[in-house]
């Protein structure tokens, strides 16, 4: 990484490490900052050619490449093969990669990383006009710790306070890029659905003075939803209205535009696919019949811990299943949760995948995908799909992401070990063929950040001991108290 | 098969929902004999074609070629591994059904100081937790409690019995301390407003303050009570069951697990330990890289875990908990690791891994969930390896336990044959044969 | 109504003959120091010419009319007084609600006793600016400033207000400055209470408001045959936001927040400033390109107090709070028109921030800019203040040495051409210490000083968690006291209006000095001063 760093930091104005300023505090802090800044932008540097070379390669679309290699180019994977059959350019950088396993960058359908602010807004329980676009940062150090473990993509939620929560993001998780990045631009607008114990508070209650909020039952979560599609039609007449009114000449007053209503309609317009946290059977079959009566389709079922039990339904339906595989017991409704219900979804028909809805999970769905394998015996290809294509699928990514093949985004993770052993662990991850984590450079780094550190406090003890050596001009002392001000 | 749809139609019957109707212990502590297994007994070398034999409860021998009783059932152990039982060093098991139901949860007791408080009363022999932990091959399990400071003493518990009297290898096991945190909440990135950093300090002071309070008044009802026993004509005192219970501890004839995080409070829970002699074994301690020379200087072994669980700090190395393994082998200081869980303490085995993919020895991880917690808590003489005279608990496996693609095939406890079967199993045939 | 206002302004003079002005017939020539007119050079032995509140010349020779007071201030510097154009002068303290991201989980209600506020909240009607908030303010040569609240999220419309005593109308410079919206989730459970619910609120507000705009046109213009559309005075006070007549100033001081304002801005064609923006920083090119000005608050970052606490800090956030105080220098090389302001600091904290930031690279000549012209341009009244020019007004302040040295001390002030009486230290030292005195637990008598005369009321009060309790009686009636807060220095609290002319309470609103309390009570037919003393 380190050639990139004189020709990246010339590249870009401001980050001049060379400054020749006196020795002002402000530029002393700012020639720190800027001189870590910039080996951290330039190590994480533009695409560029990459070569890694003889891997055993598990494409998940088309088995495995014993010796392999793939070529990146633009962001892209440009080729795959074995060694002989890819080569780069001479200009390529290689990375040798003999005795490691490569498999494509791990997809998460259920993550709450990198919102900034609570992830819930709890006060109402159709909460459709929020966005998680809105309040995504890149700043949280767990997304670079799932980097490190393998995962690249993920739909960002809403939280499960409301039968309809806000609308989700599709991201990747571009550690170290502007949040603008992030969001992935062909993917579907998706919004988060609740049933059961959370939307209808069962196991928290407001403090005092706030009074208990609607719903409080499984049947006031349905209505909720009810009513909130019933309002988007009579929104849709509302307009439709106007729309006639002024076609005939006149001039009618224009409906509110309201956001949360738009949503709505654009949810039973297709416009944008619905996710639902659910985990009992009963309350699986209430969605799905509720979207087949009020006109709208479900895409994934999330956490589904009950799935099994109506698996027929929810593949006839063609919805997908997205769920953590052996968590249960934490509450009620996921008492009869199992391990097998992956199995048993995925053998009913139902797209599966494993999500985490943990940041700590997340950090190793390689796991969870290998854990079908023991419980419900998946061979190892249908496993690999639970954390890569299948979630690719859901999210209508596929195109680009979940597997390594000939034109897809560069999301590709290089493990010491085939990622279904639990001894491997992941060396280098690229997001559109950038090295976004690689475990070498992360070692490098850590006595120099410490370091850094350490000189920043010192410069800040010692310009505090300076200023308060100086005989009796505190500026606590010049100003009087003032009153009635923040 | 017949047990099977037995065991389906009472699940059928079963009205009670939390309770399991796995059988626990068949009763059958018959003469087994297990051979051409790869056996890996933990206390001595892997033996690749080797024999164990079981009788009455007791492993009766292990090796390359062993004496097969005339009355032994055998087990042909062709393609397949015998390890000890895994041991969790630390979790809940049996003390919780369904963590957002609070009837059901009994970890925490109130108030601060619960010395008295005993895990092992109140451990349910047909949670259903117990046969899910059992999948994976843990046969022993530390359940402890937790909540408030002094959270009361755990118990070695064997996941077979029908009574927990039955289940209890060792109770009390260590008297578990919860060191109060300088910190409740996580580094926030303004400084806190001066009142809030106050009051937490307040706080911290008062918590230490009644915990020392509790000790001398624990280390004077022992010097009481010894000064009775020798001579009746001193003046009886009422009975207190809480400074009673730390009198064990204040003695130095039980250990304390002292539950502290972060390297302050670790130090400040050493010092408090030093002030009262304690015998300490760390646990938690994801900051245990900082204190090795502490650690050393007073041979405190250490409970990690969970291992899968983020460390706790922003800047904190990515690999810190999963590392920590390592430094403390490196180190020479003996550890064990802990689930902290009970639902999915079954994935005890895959957090030992997980130290073994960042530069443990996988034979060190192995040991850190079989022979090593028994050590730790004084109970080798009984289980954590395939020795003779031990407890036959022992798993038959098509592979590494440590391995999440590995099945448990079958499990001894006690010398008897547990089910691996699980409400879990149970409802996955239910669901397979829906027409 | 004529004998009750004659009563009045006799009340006001009385008033102001109590208060810091000196009298004076209004015509100065303040000669000898060095006059830093902003506008142009610096001038040795300047000489400025001050008539009937105005500047009437600004020179190095220029003639002494000879009705001028002469003031001679050879050796000191001659500013043009200081603008703050971001304050929260004269509004309670937002209560602090910590923000943890994550979890479904519940969280406590922060307990919400501040009034509602909305887009068409006047500050200039609702801020209550006591003696000490002006004195301590213009003590430090702040002669302008602009004020809002900083809680809620429409924090309603700012005001911009000489420092001058007297009444607030009289003071107010323009009305309204700007509308200026925070992003400051509501207690839980109330809707938004989330960051990403404030955004999509403030969106629908701003729809909510083109959609009154087209309403309100359609049916103005011929309302037959029309369902008349609701009355809201909030969304008619957004319309000359919608038009680009009256800026939004958005609270925001990360780059993200930045952004995210930046995004609302654009979606709606609102002129945007920027209020806060210590990240400022990281993105000097950027602000420039938008075009948008930036009100750069002060209140730098603190390091926690204990070592171990800084050590226990991620790196970025100790990156972040160092180079925090460079903002200005980077606005200022990137050409980005920007002000220094106190934002969400106090009084105190505001000299020390400049410094700070000319500390870290900032021109001292970038910072009187910062705090004279800049602010006076971005609030639109540059033709009025902001340099020493003619015809401007003439807020004036001199200090003993270059206005942001460390040891710089304000010798004199002027608002509106009348000298301010400048807190002398041993008067700043008492205010700080008795402030901190015997506190307001006790009864008191308190004297209103009303049009028709004095009201003795009694009243024994008690506080507990910042919230006054207590009894009154005497001249007004008896009964409970209501709505009491005091925050350590600032009293408030209300009792029952009473009479057939009055509706509302009488509001208290004082400052406390160890066993004495002074300062005004707002009543429906005027607001009066009052002063209190211990029993």
């Amino acid at each position: 990484m380190r050639m990139f760093m004189s020709q990246f930091a010339a590249a870009r104005p401001g980050l001049t490490a060379g400054d020749s300023s006196p020795r002002s505090t402000a530029t002393r802090y700012r020639r720190l900052g800027m001189t870590v800044f910039a080996l951290a932008v330039a190590c994480s540097a533009f695409a560029q050619d990459l070569l890694i070379r003889d891997a055993t390669i598990l494409t998940v679309s088309h088995g495995k490449i014993e010796h392999g290699s793939i070529f990146v180019h633009g962001g892209k994977i440009a080729a795959v093969g074995t060694n002989d059959q890819v080569t780069g350019p001479s200009n390529a950088q290689i990375i040798d990669a003999s005795g490691k396993f490569v498999m494509p960058g791990i997809i998460d359908t259920h993550s709450h990383t990198a919102v900034e602010g609570s992830v819930n807004e709890i006060s109402l329980p159709n909460t459709g006009m929020v966005r998680i676009r809105d309040v995504l940062t890149n700043e949280d150090i767990d997304v670079y710790r799932q980097l490190a473990g393998g995962t690249t993509t993920a739909l960002v939620l809403h939280g499960s306070a409301n039968p309809i929560g806000g609308q989700s993001q599709i991201v990747k998780w571009k550690w170290g890029h502007p949040v603008s990045e992030w969001p992935v631009s062909d993917a579907p607008r998706t919004i988060k659905f609740a049933l059961g114990e959370n939307p209808k508070s069962s196991n928290f209650r407001p403090p005092p003075g706030i009074p208990a909020q609607y719903p409080q039952t499984r049947m006031g979560v349905e209505e909720v939803i009810r009513q909130s599609f019933t309002d988007a039609k009579d929104y849709i007449a509302r307009w439709d209205d106007y729309e006639a009114k002024r076609k005939r000449g006149e001039t009618p007053i224009p409906p509110r535009h309201d956001i949360l209503m738009e949503t709505m309609v654009d949810i039973l317009k297709g416009k944008i696919d619905v996710h639902s946290h659910c985990y009992r059977a009963d309350e699986i079959m209430m969605l799905l019949n509720v979207a087949d009566e009020e006109g709208f389709k479900i895409r994934e079922l999330q956490h589904v811990l009950e799935g099994y039990k109506v698996a027929k339904e929810i593949a006839a339906h063609g919805v997908g299943g997205g769920t953590f595989i052996d968590w249960w017991g934490f509450k009620a409704e996921a008492y009869d949760a199992i391990p097998y219900n992956v199995a048993l979804m995925n053998n009913a028909g139902i797209l599966t995948s494993v999500n985490s809805d943990s940041a700590e999970l997340a950090r190793h769905l390689n796991q969870d995908a290998a854990k079908a394998m023991k419980y419900g015996g998946l061979s190892e290809e249908e496993a690999l799909k639970l954390c890569t294509l299948n979630g690719a699928k859901q999210l209508r990514l596929d195109h680009r992401i979940g597997s390594i093949d000939v034109g897809k985004d560069a999301d590709i993770v290089i493990w010491t070990g085939h990622p279904f052993s639990t001894y491997s662990r992941v060396e280098t991850t690229l997001v559109d063929g950038e090295i976004l984590f690689d475990r070498q450079k992360d070692l490098s780094l850590r006595k120099q950040l410490a370091q850094e550190k350490k000189d920043r406090l010192k410069k800040e003890a010692d310009d505090e001991a300076k200023n308060k050596k100086k005989p009796g001009k505190s500026d606590d002392d010049a100003k009087p108290e003032v009153t009635n001000e923040n | 098969m017949k047990t099977k749809a037995f065991v389906l139609a009472m699940f059928v019957a079963s009205a009670a929902f939390a309770q399991s109707v796995i059988i626990n212990s068949p009763g059958k502590k018959g003469t087994v004999a297990i051979r051409n297994a790869t056996i890996v007994p933990v206390s001595s070398a892997t033996i690749p074609n080797g024999t164990i034999v079981f009788s009455n409860g007791l492993i009766t021998g292990v090796g390359a070629s062993v004496n097969i009783p005339l009355n032994a059932t055998i087990i042909d152990g062709t393609g397949l591994f015998v390890y000890p039982g895994l041991i969790d060093a630390g979790s809940h098991v049996g003390l919780e059904e369904i963590s957002a139901v609070p009837g059901t949860v009994d970890t925490a007791e109130l108030g601060d100081i619960n010395p008295n408080a005993r895990a092992e009363v109140a451990v349910n022999p047909h949670s259903n937790v117990i046969p899910v932990t059992r999948v994976n091959g843990i046969t022993s399990v530390v359940t402890e409690p937790e909540g408030g400071i002094i959270s009361g003493s755990s118990a070695m518990i064997n996941l077979a019995g029908w009574t927990p009297q039955e289940m209890t290898l060792k109770a009390p096991l260590a008297m578990h301390i919860h060191f109060p945190r300088l910190r409740t909440n996580a580094f926030d990135e303004q400084p806190q407003d001066e009142e809030a950093t106050k009051e937490a300090a307040k706080n911290y002071t008062k918590q230490i303050d009644k915990l020392r309070d509790v000790f001398r008044d624990a280390q004077a009802y022992s010097k009481a009570s010894a000064a009775r026993t020798q001579n009746a004509s001193i003046k009886r005192i009422d009975r207190d069951l809480i400074l009673e219970a730390l009198v064990p501890v204040v003695e130095g004839r039980e250990a304390v697990v002292m539950h502290a995080n972060l390297e302050r409070d670790i130090r400040a829970a050493l010092k408090f330990a030093d002030e009262f002699k304690l015998k300490v074994i760390l646990a938690d301690a994801e900051d245990v890289a900082r204190v090795i020379p502490e650690l050393k200087s007073r041979n405190i072994p250490v409970i990690l875990g969970p291992i899968l669980s983020l460390p706790p700090r922003e800047d904190d190395p990515y690999d810190l908990v999963f590392s920590n393994a390592k430094t403390l082998n490196d180190a020479g200081i003996p550890f064990a690791i802990q689930s902290q869980d009970a639902h999915n303490a079954r994935n005890l085995p895959y957090n030992a891994a997980a130290c073994a993919a960042f530069g443990l020895p996988k034979d060190v991880a192995l040991r850190s969930v079989t022979l090593a917690p028994a050590q730790i808590f004084g109970v080798a003489d009984k289980i954590g390896s395939l020795e003779t005279g031990k407890l036959a608990n022992i798993i038959v496996t098509d592979g590494d336990p440590l391995e999440i693609v590995t099945h448990v095939k079958r499990l001894f406890i006690g010398g008897e044959e547990i089910t691996l079967d699980t409400n879990q199993t149970l409802l996955y045939e239910k669901f397979k044969s829906r027409p | 109504m004529s004998r009750r206002f004659l009563c009045f302004s006799v009340v006001s003079l009385l008033f102001l003959a109590a208060s810091a002005f000196a009298d004076a017939p209004g015509v100065y020539a303040i000669t000898g120091g060095t006059v830093h007119p902003v506008s142009g050079p610096e001038i040795a032995n300047g000489v400025v010419i001050i008539r009937d509140g105005l500047i009437e010349s600004v020179g190095v020779n220029v003639a002494i009319p000879l009705d001028a007071t002469v003031i001679d201030v050879k050796g000191s510097h001659v500013y043009p007084g200081l603008i703050d154009a971001q304050t929260s002068l004269g509004f309670p303290s937002a209560t602090a609600t910590r923000r943890r991201g994550g979890g479904a989980g519940a969280r406590t209600a922060a307990p919400e006793a501040l009034p509602e506020t909305g887009p068409s909240f006047l500050a200039f009607r609702e801020a209550k600016l006591s003696d000490d908030d002006l004195d301590a303010k213009r003590g430090t040569g702040v002669t302008t400033i602009v004020t809002a609240p900083a809680f809620g999220i429409f924090n309603g419309q700012s005001v911009a207000l000489n420092l001058s005593s007297g009444t607030m109308e009289s003071r107010v410079i323009r009305n309204p400055v700007s509308q200026q919206i925070s992003f400051n989730p509501r207690p839980a459970w109330t809707y938004p209470d989330s960051l990403m619910g404030v955004i999509s609120y403030i969106r629908q507000t701003f729809m909510d408001a083109q959609q009154y705009s087209a309403a309100r046109a359609i049916y103005d213009k011929n309302p037959a045959g029309y369902k008349r559309p609701d009355e809201s005075p909030s969304l008619e006070a957004l319309g000359g936001v919608l038009h680009r007549d009256v800026p939004v100033v958005f609270v925001a001081d990360s780059e993200l927040m930045i952004r995210r304002a930046e995004a609302i801005a654009k979606e709606f064609n609102v002129r945007m400033i920027i209020g806060g923006a210590r990240q400022g920083y990281k993105m000097g090119d950027e602000l420039k390109s938008l075009g948008a000005p930036v009100l750069v608050s002060t209140k730098w970052a603190t390091a926690p107090t204990a070592k171990e606490d800084r050590e226990e800090q991620p790196l970025r956030v100790i990156r972040d709070r160092q180079l925090q105080p460079t903002t200005p220098a980077v606005l200022a090389k990137s050409g980005v028109l920007f002000a220094l302001v106190s934002g969400a600091g106090k009084t105190a904290d505001y000299f020390a921030g400049i410094r700070k930031a000319i500390e870290n690279g900032l021109s001292a000549d970038d910072a009187l800019k910062a705090t004279t012209i800049n602010p006076a341009k971005i609030i639109g009244i540059d033709r009025q203040l902001g340099s020493l020019d003619r015809g401007k007004i003439a807020n004036i302040v001199i200090t003993d040495k270059p206005i942001f040295d460390k040891e710089s001390k304000v010798k004199r002030i002027f608002v509106d051409g009348r000298e301010a009486k400048v807190p002398t230290e041993d008067e700043k030292k008492k205010s700080a210490s008795t402030s901190t005195g015997t506190g307001v637990d006790g009864t008191w008598s308190f004297v209103v000083k009303a049009t028709s005369g004095d009201v003795n009321i009694s009243a024994t009060l008690h506080v507990e968690n910042g919230q006054i309790s207590g009894t009154y009686s005497g001249d007004h009636g008896s009964g409970d006291v209501g709505n009491g807060t005091f925050d350590g220095t600032t009293v408030q609290f209300s009792i029952a209006g009473g009479g057939k002319e009055e509706a509302g309470d009488w509001v208290f609103h004082g400052t406390l000095h160890g066993a004495n309390m002074d300062g005004t009570v707002a009543t429906t037919l005027g607001t009066f001063p009052f002063t209190g003393s211990k029993k």
